[in-house]
């Protein structure tokens, strides 16, 4: 299974958030809101660490 | 749904905790299944699962404890919690690893990161038996 970069970060903040707002929140709606909020987070910060690190590779 | 039983009085059940800690390495989840937290036993295999499979699928590398490599040794304790996940890495990746792509390489981390969130939620179900924590112990 090959996949890109992007794909690949999905699955891990999929993975991660889904867990994440299960071990630290009791309440479904907070979980809900938590596991959102966390995998959205993963993918804005490592886009616009992507972007700021993009001037370096050239 | 909801299934915190914040209400209970704590009972405290050592056994079930070293049980359910055994058992949630082994197979992620189950840990919480045979402590009555249905969803979370779910969600946690679901979550840890996809991690392990997609990171196997993918031709990650799992490291072995034989390994002279300090930083590789850490990478076995971190694969080791991956449970069944881990002693089956032979048979859902037939092929073997191969990180000269960036795929195989994302693999090796998407491994070690279920097997780190498998001891989490290993140490979150030993709480739970123990009645500490925000969860108390179901009965």
């Amino acid at each position: 299974m090959i996949l890109n970069h992007f794909q690949m970060m999905v699955v891990f903040a999929l993975g991660v958030s889904l867990a994440f707002a299960f071990l630290s929140k009791s309440r479904m709606s907070d979980r809900v809101r938590y596991g959102v909020w966390a995998f959205l987070a993963f993918l804005v910060v490592a886009i616009g660490i992507g972007w700021l690190m993009y001037p370096f590779s050239h | 749904m909801e299934e915190t039983n914040i209400e209970s009085p704590a009972k405290s059940n050592p056994a079930m905790a070293i049980l359910a800690g055994m058992l949630g390495w082994l197979v992620p989840g189950l840990g919480h299944l045979v402590l009555r937290r249905w969803s979370k036993a779910l969600v946690y295999f679901v979550a840890v699962g996809m991690l392990a499979v997609v990171g196997l699928l993918a031709r990650g590398d799992v490291f072995s404890f034989n390994s002279t490599d300090a930083l590789d040794k850490l990478g076995f304790f971190a694969d080791a919690g991956n449970g069944i996940f881990y002693f089956l890495s032979g048979m859902i990746n037939t092929a073997g690893p191969d990180v000269s792509h960036a795929s195989g390489d994302y693999g090796t981390r998407l491994i070690a990161t279920a097997g780190v969130l498998n001891f989490l939620c290993v140490l979150e179900a030993v709480q739970i038996a123990l009645g500490r924590g925000t969860e108390r112990p179901v009965g």
